[in-house]
């Protein structure tokens, strides 16, 4: 594929009358992302003090999101949020995807002894429970943030691998393979330009379920005492810690919930309706 | 073809084999990393430096770690899972019961999410861009967004607190009937249908989806053939590889990443055991653990493997 | 136990009593008891007790069904090693101790007949008669040096290891007579003995599994980290006690969990419930709650030897940092009493009530911090769930901190290994420490200078003079005067800031009759199982 090939089928796809589901669901991400960036600067409150003398207090004039489990400011607590859940799990997501997808693509390509040690090593990984590899790995060197986004991207590297390898070998026995190796292609021209395009739409849809997991990886890791350092909380941690509010449907659990479905659904969303205009390239 | 089945599977044992020896050694680092030993952590707050010493000859656990690992090993040879440090009962008494536990909890979930995963997920790839198709993917996405734990603990609000249906807890040594066993396992099972289901489906449909538009599912369409029959003869065997991947790893979910469901419903389940195995650095009992966890996934990507090599003939 | 309510009589019991035969609701009761004058936090003890007034003939049978918090494959049956509330609820039901604690926090004699001592110094134990063991074992002396004699044996791994090693001479007299030597004079020995883990196994046992103690209910079926259940022992030494016919132990984990698992109807008591959980259960029909105000309390430790604890006036500011009414009314939703900086709780009839918590004074505190120089440094504050409410004291420190300047940095860690691995060792730490029925067993254990859990490395030999001198005294009120006196010494000189007194609340079916309140800690100091009944 050449580069005006690309360039064209891009302007076509920004110029076209793009569905409705989709705008929507870029707007809600977009909104989200500008909000993790000026959170610090729009926050009424800091996010550690006591403003409310009641606890799971009710959205009010003041409080707009009613008040949490101490007494502090919901809408604050769920603004500074968006910073993490949406920073911490797209670079997490991000940087599983791109190894695994990659490191899956190379094995189905290669084969031989390197497409065997990677998937053993890889399975080996994967066997390992997500929250107990979490467990131990925050027990052993603690918890910050570089600590987390690591831990959940190697927890995912390994799913993300099978997922795209397994893609990638079906791919790889297609006849147009077959002729591009006897064209001499490399291994790169081979992942690049024949395999890549061809997964993509899986691989996409596989990156949004990714992101949907590392969220509530977050939040599970939260449950388990593990996690962002306080009064810093994501929205999992906030559900996490307010859920007592629940039998009162307190604002304090719902609205973090709300926030995480409004983001993952959009993201998923987004995808479903990207690879419709991504394949029409081809057509 | 059948030769070439049993070789593979040959084959794949060997695999399973090695695969299950990197994790025993990766999880006995993983552990010997963590600070604190059974000792100091029975003891807690009393852990004064004598004391701990003094527990730690007692429990013999004075030897280097890696030469209890190996002992280990070795008993393994011999079918002997060893000893827990934390109470001196056989790690195989410990996991005997919890292990029954999860596997039932495993399976009835299985039995549930899979044909209501594949099924939807079919359905919405035949359907794609109507509006059962766009509900059952905002619903699948919409269900797996909301946090494990509030799922339980909204189901229990409501079916326990509220309603009055369902016990909160599910004590599994009370079924004595075929209702209770539905009762006990109502909640569980629902909320984990939940977390499971979401990417069977949504794995199903993108792969239905990509064989349906595969060139000669596209020529065939065009010469007029039924699109449910394209998608039962053609499409489906094609995507099977990719489907039974989904399911597989979904499924492996059920065998050690339970913690938070057992937790709630305070089953005895082998996750929460091996969460309490790290937590008092119980050597035998983590290894155990991990290695059920490591031989169930192994035999669920190993039939998927299989399943897919043999669905797509040019693998074969 | 509680000294808030000096203006509480007979007559307002009777009143109250009253008002419950005429089926006045709780709410209306608490109203009264507010009118009273009463906090509503003694409210509920206050209620406890007259309602049993009214119901007060125990019914025998039933099963009940008790849920507590914490559990694991580490659970145990061996007294020494019981660390967990599950294992002190479980070894309570099984086995007896020599002595126990009442709900005055008097010592009382349970297989003991009498502890008596001349010099404080060697003690003679005479043994109740006829008591046997769950496999028909009589008990003798033999029991009680062998149950006694192991916590100083290194292999068993005792909890108490520390009090007990006072304990240097173990004699069997006679069958009955047990002759205690101790390396220096304590007239506490008798209420020592009453801690759990002095209870009285048999002599010669090894394998702790089978729970063979005198207590009142054998053990039937014990999984570690699942449950436990006991049934009645019908050779019970205490005449008509127990009254269930089985007791259950589980632990649930997770707070709400609890709480629904007992609203539903699956256990009759639900153990140590979050404060944030009362709103839902007084919603609910057939619930009462039980507070206990014991010793329990969290406490931010300052270590005195290493920076930045070793500037007084950062110690000083942090002091006057610590906003004890909202750690009180946030983090513990009022459930606690405010604490002066000392481990001696108002249960205990030592309790230094002169000495007055440090007021909340950001400019005092900034004041200190400028004159320390930390203002401007960021200083770690180590956090764990391990110490109960850690965490959100934490946060509320940090929040006051940041409004004058002063950055700290909160961490928080993982429970698991918390006791072995941070506390006692982070420059800045909090800690937890549970109920002790006596000043002299605190003082020894975290204040004396060569005290095991000195928590901010305290030490002073005034402060270890005082103690050896209070340890032999048999003159009660010349030991309040000096225990009174060393109190006002650990608020002023030591590094260990106590915020609160934290209650502890036990949610209960109202069919489950007979709990009182006890200072050794919820569930009746552990040991409800023989005490509960079941109303029909």
């Amino acid at each position: 594929m050449t580069m005006a090939r690309a360039a064209s089928s891009r302007r076509s796809f920004l110029g076209h009358s793009y569905n409705l589901v989709g705008v929507v669901a870029s707007l809600v991400i977009l909104a989200w992302t500008l909000v993790a960036i000026f959170a610090p600067y729009i926050i009424p409150h800091p996010i550690g003090d006591i403003v409310d003398d009641d606890y799971f207090g009710p959205m009010r004039q003041g409080l707009w999101l009613g008040s949490d489990y101490l007494g502090r400011d919901m809408l604050s607590r769920v603004l500074m949020g968006a910073r993490y859940t949406v920073g911490i799990s797209l670079a997490a997501v991000s940087i599983a995807c791109f190894s695994g997808v990659v490191l899956g693509m190379i094995a189905a390509v290669t084969g031989g002894w390197l497409d065997s040690c990677l998937s053993r090593f890889l399975d080996a990984m994967n066997s390992i429970p997500s929250k107990l590899f979490g467990l131990v790995v925050v027990a052993a060197v603690g918890s910050s943030i570089p600590v987390l986004i690591l831990t959940l991207a190697v927890i995912y590297v390994p799913g993300a691998y099978r997922f795209a390898r397994a893609l990638a070998v079906n791919i790889n026995t297609m006849d147009f393979m077959t002729v591009a190796r006897v064209r001499g292609e490399s291994t790169v021209y081979l992942i690049g330009s024949e395999i890549l395009p061809n997964i993509i739409r899986p691989v996409l849809a596989d990156f949004g379920l990714r992101f949907v997991f590392i969220v509530l990886l977050l939040s599970g890791l939260s449950f388990l005492g593990l996690g962002l350092q306080p009064p810093l909380a994501d929205w999992g941690a906030l559900v996490r810690e307010n859920i007592g509010g629940l039998p009162f449907a307190a604002p304090a659990v719902i609205v973090p919930s709300l926030a995480i479905a409004s983001l993952t659904i959009s993201v998923n969303l987004l995808i479903d309706n990207l690879p419709q205009k991504i394949r029409d390239r081809d057509a | 073809m059948k030769s070439g089945v049993l070789k593979l599977v040959a084959k794949r044992l060997a695999i399973a084999v090695v695969t299950l020896l990197i994790v025993l050694f990766a999880v006995f680092f993983a552990t010997s990393m963590l600070p604190g030993d059974t000792a100091s952590i029975l003891l807690g707050q009393a852990a004064t430096p004598e004391a701990v010493a003094g527990l730690r000859e007692a429990m013999h656990l004075n030897d280097p770690a890696i030469l209890r690992f190996l002992r280990w090993l070795l008993g393994l040879l011999h079918g002997d899972l060893g000893a827990s440090y934390a109470n001196q009962m056989p790690v195989a008494a410990l996991i005997g019961g919890r292990f029954v536990n999860t596997m039932k909890l495993a399976g009835i979930t299985t039995l549930i999410s899979v044909p209501l995963a594949l099924t939807l997920g079919i359905t919405a790839a035949m359907l794609r861009g109507s509006l059962y198709d766009r509900a059952v993917t905002v619903l699948s996405i919409g269900v797996i967004s909301v946090p494990e734990f509030m799922v339980a603990t909204l189901a229990v609000l409501l079916f326990a607190v509220y309603l009055r249906w369902l016990p909160a807890l599910s004590s599994v040594n009370e079924a004595r009937s075929l209702a209770d066993l539905v009762r006990i396992y109502a909640m569980p099972v629902i909320t984990l249908t939940f977390v499971i289901s979401a990417q069977m489906i949504r794995m199903t449909r993108a792969a239905v989806i990509e064989t349906l538009s595969t060139p000669y599912v596209e020529m065939a369409l065009l010469k007029g053939a039924s699109r449910s029959r394209m998608v039962l003869r053609h499409a489906l065997p094609n995507a099977l590889g990719p489907i039974v991947n989904a399911v597989a790893l979904s499924l492996s979910y059920l065998v050690g990443g339970v913690i938070i469901v057992e937790t709630i419903f305070n089953y005895p389940g082998i996750a929460k055991l091996m969460v309490d195995a790290v937590a008092t650095r119980d050597l035998p009992l983590i290894q155990s653990c991990a290695m059920i966890f490591c031989l169930g996934y192994l035999l669920l990507i190993t039939a998927a493997d299989i399943i897919a090599i043999m669905s797509n003939p040019r693998l074969r | 136990m509680n000294d808030k309510i000096t203006n509480w009589t007979g007559a307002d019991d009777a009143m109250v009593e009253n008002a419950i035969r005429r089926g006045a609701s709780r709410r209306e009761l608490l109203k009264m008891l507010l009118a009273g004058g009463a906090a509503v936090a003694a409210g509920s003890v206050v209620l406890g007790r007259a309602t049993q007034a009214v119901a007060a003939t125990p019914v025998s049978g039933g099963n009940l069904k008790a849920a507590g918090w914490s559990s694991s494959t580490a659970d145990t049956l061996d007294p020494a090693k019981a660390s967990l509330s599950t294992d002190y609820v479980r070894c309570c039901s099984l086995y007896n101790r020599l002595t126990f604690l009442d709900k005055d926090g008097k010592t009382q004699m349970e297989l003991a007949e009498s502890v008596d001592s001349k010099d404080a110094k060697t003690w003679t134990v005479k043994l109740r008669k006829g008591v046997t063991f769950h496999d028909g074992k009589d008990l003798t002396a033999d029991d009680v040096v062998f149950s006694l004699k192991r916590h100083l044996d290194k292999a068993v791994g005792s909890k108490v290891a520390k009090i007990a090693a006072q304990m240097t001479g173990f004699k069997a007299v006679d069958k009955s007579t047990v002759e205690i030597t101790l390396a220096d004079p304590n007239a506490d020995l008798p209420t020592i003995l009453a801690l759990h883990h002095f209870m009285i196994v048999a002599d010669g046992t090894t394998d702790f599994s089978k729970g063979n103690g005198t207590g009142a209910f054998v053990l039937q079926t014990f999984e570690p980290g699942v449950r436990s259940v006991v049934t009645k022992n019908k050779n019970y030494w205490k005449s008509g006690k127990p009254y269930l016919d089985s007791f259950e132990f589980i632990a649930i984990t997770d707070d709400s969990a609890r709480v629904n698992a007992l609203i539903s109807g699956d256990i009759n008591f639900a153990a140590s419930i979050n404060p944030r959980s009362m709103k839902l259960l007084e919603s609910q029909q057939g619930f009462e709650l039980s507070k206990t105000t014991s010793g329990n309390y969290t406490d931010l430790n300052i270590r005195l030897d290493m920076d930045p604890g070793n500037k007084a006036d950062f110690v000083a500011g942090m002091k006057y940092l610590v906003n004890r009414e909202q750690i009180v009314k946030s983090a513990l939703r009022g459930l606690g009493e405010i604490g002066n900086d000392q481990p001696v709780s108002p249960a205990n009839i030592f309790h230094n009530a002169d000495l007055k918590p440090k007021a909340f004074d950001p400019d005092k505190a900034k004041f200190h911090f400028n004159k320390a120089g930390v203002l401007g440094q960021s200083i770690p504050v180590v956090a764990s769930d391990a110490a109960t409410s850690s965490i959100d004291m934490a946060v509320i420190i940090q929040a006051a901190g940041a409004d004058i300047g002063m950055k700290l940095d909160v961490q928080r860690v993982p429970s698991d290994g918390y006791w072995d691995n941070y506390w006692l060792k982070a420059p800045v730490h909090f800690g937890n420490i549970n109920p002790r029925p006596t000043p002299d067993i605190l003082f020894s254990l975290l204040y004396a200078s060569n005290a095991p859990w000195n928590e901010s490395q305290y030490k002073s030999e005034k402060f270890d003079k005082l103690l050896v001198e209070a340890r032999g005294m048999l003159d009660q009120a010349k030991r309040k005067e000096i225990y009174g006196v060393m109190q006002t010494m650990i608020a002023e000189e030591a590094g260990t800031i106590i915020p609160a007194y934290i209650s502890n609340v036990d949610a209960l079916s109202s069919k489950v009759k007979g709990l009182e309140a006890n200072p050794l800690g919820g569930m009746m100091g552990y040991a409800m199982a023989e005490y509960l009944w079941l109303e029909a």
